[in-house]
């Protein structure tokens, strides 16, 4: 196989997830009761033998960083193997904050210029989804192409959110790109960029010097366009999963996908990988399901303490559920309590958050709630779907006894 | 700060675990889900702030060397910190072979002399509990002791299996009993000494003795003094079927002292050799838990009651398993019911199967001594085949196939496995 440094893109913090991205880039925003997002691409890459990876971060990369540390949890330790997070810094004259997606990377060059790979895999580190980048790699080599991006069928609601790529029916693998369009308002492609790329790296540095006095530095908006004006440019077809998790509701659905007798995303079939360190999850009991407890159709991991219900829910490290409290359709995040007596529909709770005994919280079916990071909601007060409540509050802060649809608490 | 080195006897074969031993040593049985057995002395170690250990196998060492690995899931690797594994090894004779404990830590005597230390703890890998050395180590040293015994009062129905002590009022041990059927004391040795360094070595390079309680125990008691260190928490030594079944359900039971996460009690979560981490447990519709400990990696799509499941186990629709103990990446097949059972790592249990069922009529007939309380334990790797009922106080031999059962039904107390004398 060629030699191939990936670059993953994880610095982008997604204001739709409101309150849990607080803290977090999204990368780093926990997923299906164990892992964090960027575990997807990282443990595809490391099962796909790819063992160079540069991890752009920005925003609030803290936790990121304690995530990924030496890239051991991965294997990327040893003489041949790295992953090293990039992030912004100070050049001579040039102070410099990534600017964009490109902009990332030609900050980055020098990473490129080190390892002289021979292509170049960018990788966007927050969708849910399992490839053998192996398949893609001999696809962009077999057609000789100079950049290969992989895509997937989407249906016409929200596809204005890709770019989008209209491709010549050459094989089941996929095909030449014969037009491609940014965030169209409205468009009748189908098939939608999954921002996985494949670039010969000196034509992706060429481009990247070219782009670096321009005022715009997005692959999407930029790039692609001046290869498809001259370069040849394929498109590589994925037909698995794909979890696009920019808003809550895409968010709730894809960790939803993770349930049942056949589950559309078999965790056990990614073979993935997370940092068993981060929030000291290896050091956890194994689950504690009381004799009072019930678990139905949901995941829990080690440390968590089940003394009340929890249907349809996903239950990170150290959540507990207390006796008679009932969690339906709910994510908790790491040590997240519900205690004695609550009621809670439709939410994502963040780590670290208590949920007061008989507190009422979510809608069985309206909009998600979401309670941000090391919240305390006091006993007995009730908030319904669709209400968005910040990190870091105690009781203290809340002061009324019932918040509605469309309510910020802050 | 007081500054020690510890030696793990982790040679222990445990035969009275039966097939849970038939491939492995007794430290390095699954325990409590996720953990081994000494998992629990190699974090009191680490906990203890004790940096170098060195880990003395001799009985079927592979899956214990594995588990432990370059010491690094107790953050006992890097610099000044190290797990050593010590098996036996050639030295003037052809094959040393470990004649006893004493007889262990003398063939690692350099081990000793290369450390400045002032003291070592000789442990036993083979006990559940939670315990920081350190004060003990501080009582060794205030005593001004040659040898400090870790000592726990047990009924006085099991001093036989121990070594006992008789303390003055200063707990200085004035007598001392090794296994006495008439002891004159229920204050029990827990298997934990504290030796100065000088005169452990003094002591092995003088003597040929082979057993701590045996022989250096009651010749310190002459020469040297030798202090009792009291301890009255959560001890166990899980070395029968029974004992170990109670010390794994003692985890279910809230006001038990066992808290494997409180103790801080770390574990090797690497050692199937799996690439990957196993992900969180699912359970499917139709799946329910009551009362029970479920690791990781689990799928459960029928009744847990009252058990207590290892990492990657399967249990599929309409299977009832009940005051249980299952390892790894056992898979119990549609409509199978399991009760009173220890199954090993990656049994395979048929569709309509039954382990355990029926009363209790007799002892187990081959192991009388090993099976009467009802328990039945199948071996690592068997698989039981499709509407077999096997009932208490029954052994399945690991790697038991198909081929290996003749018949649909196993009364109480027999063993499925090669004939008696053709094993080992």
């Amino acid at each position: 196989m060629a030699n191939i440094v990936a670059m993953i893109l994880a610095g982008g913090r997604v204001d739709d997830l409101g309150v849990l991205t607080f803290f977090r880039p999204k990368s780093g925003l926990p997923f299906g009761g164990l892992y964090r997002i960027i575990d997807f691409p990282m443990s595809n890459l490391i099962n796909s033998g790819i063992e160079k990876v540069g991890i752009l971060s920005q925003y609030r990369p803290f936790r990121l960083i304690r995530h990924i540390a030496s890239g051991e949890p991965w294997d990327l330790t040893g003489r041949n193997r790295c992953a090293i997070i990039l992030p912004p810094f100070k050049g001579r004259g040039e102070s410099d904050w990534y600017k964009g997606t490109a902009d990332a990377v030609y900050q980055n060059i020098d990473f490129l210029r080190l390892h002289r790979p021979d292509l170049v895999l960018i990788l966007s580190g927050d969708h849910i989804y399992r490839m053998d980048y192996r398949h893609l790699i001999r696809f962009h080599m077999d057609k000789k192409a100079d950049l290969t991006i992989a895509c997937a069928k989407v249906d016409q609601e929200g596809s204005s959110r890709f770019g989008l790529a209209r491709i010549d029916d050459e094989e089941p693998r996929g095909g030449k790109v014969i037009q491609y369009v940014e965030k169209p308002r409205e468009s009748k492609l189908e098939w939608a960029s999954l921002t996985i790329y494949v670039f010969k790296t000196d034509l992706l540095i060429d481009a990247l010097n070219a782009n670096a006095s321009k005022n715009s530095h997005e692959f999407g908006k930029d790039i692609i366009p001046t290869f498809l004006a001259n370069k040849k440019v394929y498109a590589y077809k994925h037909y698995g999963y794909w979890g696009y998790t920019r808003t809550p509701d895409e968010y709730w659905q894809a960790n939803m996908d993770l349930l049942g007798a056949a589950p559309k995303v078999n965790l056990k079939e990614y073979r993935l990988r997370t940092n068993m360190a981060h929030r000291e999850i290896r050091d956890r009991a194994p689950a504690f399901i009381g004799f009072s407890g019930k678990v139905e159709d949901s995941l829990f991991y080690s440390g968590c303490r089940v003394e009340g219900t929890a249907i349809r829910s996903i239950l990170f490290p150290g959540v507990r559920i207390e006796k008679n409290a009932t969690v339906t359709d709910s994510i908790l995040f790491f040590d997240a309590i519900v205690r004695e007596g609550s009621v809670v529909y439709r939410t994502i709770a963040d780590a670290d958050t208590n949920l007061g005994s008989g507190a009422e919280v979510g809608d069985p079916r309206g909009e998600l709630s979401i309670i941000g990071r090391a919240t305390r909601i006091p006993p007995g007060i009730k908030i319904e779907g669709g209400v968005s409540v910040f990190p870091n509050l105690n009781e203290e802060s809340f002061r009324e006894s019932v918040y509605k649809k469309g309510d910020i608490v802050e | 700060m007081i500054s020690a080195i510890a030696m793990l006897l982790a040679g222990g074969v445990g035969s009275r675990l039966n097939v849970l031993v038939k491939h492995r040593a007794k430290p390095a049985v699954p325990f409590a889900g996720i953990y081994r057995i000494i998992d629990f002395t190699l974090s009191n170690i680490a906990n203890s702030g004790i940096n170098r250990v060195a880990v003395l196998t001799q009985y079927k060492p592979l899956s214990l060397m594995d588990h432990i690995g370059d010491g690094s899931s107790w953050d006992l690797s890097g610099r000044s910190r190290g797990v050593k594994i010590l098996p036996p090894k050639t030295g003037e004779k052809e094959w040393d072979w470990y004649s006893g404990t004493a007889d262990a830590v003398r063939q690692n005597l350099s081990f000793l002399t290369s450390s400045d230390k002032e003291m070592v703890l000789v442990l036993s890998g083979d006990h559940v509990y939670y315990m920081d050395y350190r004060p003990m180590m501080e009582f060794h040293r205030d005593n001004k002791a040659h040898v400090t015994i870790g000592i726990i009062p047990v009924p006085w129905e099991d001093t036989p299996q121990f070594g006992t002590a008789i303390l003055d009022e200063k707990q200085r041990i004035v007598e001392w009993e090794e296994k006495s059927p008439r002891a004159q004391s229920n204050l029990a040795s827990m298997g934990i000494y504290i030796f100065d360094i000088d005169y452990l070595v003094s002591t092995l390079t003088i003597t040929r003795e082979a057993d701590f309680g045996h022989h250096i125990i009651p010749k310190a008691l002459e020469e040297a003094r030798v202090y009792g260190y009291l301890f009255d928490g959560y001890w166990r030594d899980a070395g029968t079927i029974q004992a170990y079944w109670d010390a794994n359900m003692d985890l279910l039971n809230p006001d038990s002292e066992i808290k494997p996460e409180i103790w801080r009690t770390m574990t090797n979560l690497n050692n199937v050799g799996l690439p990957h981490d196993r992900p969180p447990t699912r359970v499917v519709k139709g799946g329910k838990i009551v009362r029970s400990i479920v690791s990781p990696g689990c799928e459960i799509g029928g009744l847990v009651i009252n058990s207590i499941l290892s990492p990657g186990v399967i249990v599929k629709r309409n299977a009832v398993i009940e005051d249980s103990v299952i390892m790894h990446d056992a898979v119990i097949g549609d409509s199978s019911v399991l009760k009173l059972c220890i199954i090993d790592k990656n049994v395979v249990v048929g569709t309509e199967a039954g382990i355990g069922l029926g009363d209790v009529e007799r002892d187990n007939i081959r192991f009388p001594q090993h099976l009467s309380s009802g328990i039945s334990i199948v071996g690592k790797d068997a698989a039981i085949p499709d509407g077999v009922i096997i009932g208490t106080n029954c052994i399945v031999y690991p790697e038991m196939k198909e081929e290996s059962f003749v018949k649909l039904r196993y009364l109480c107390g027999e063993t499925i496995g090669p004939e008696e004398g053709e094993d080992e």
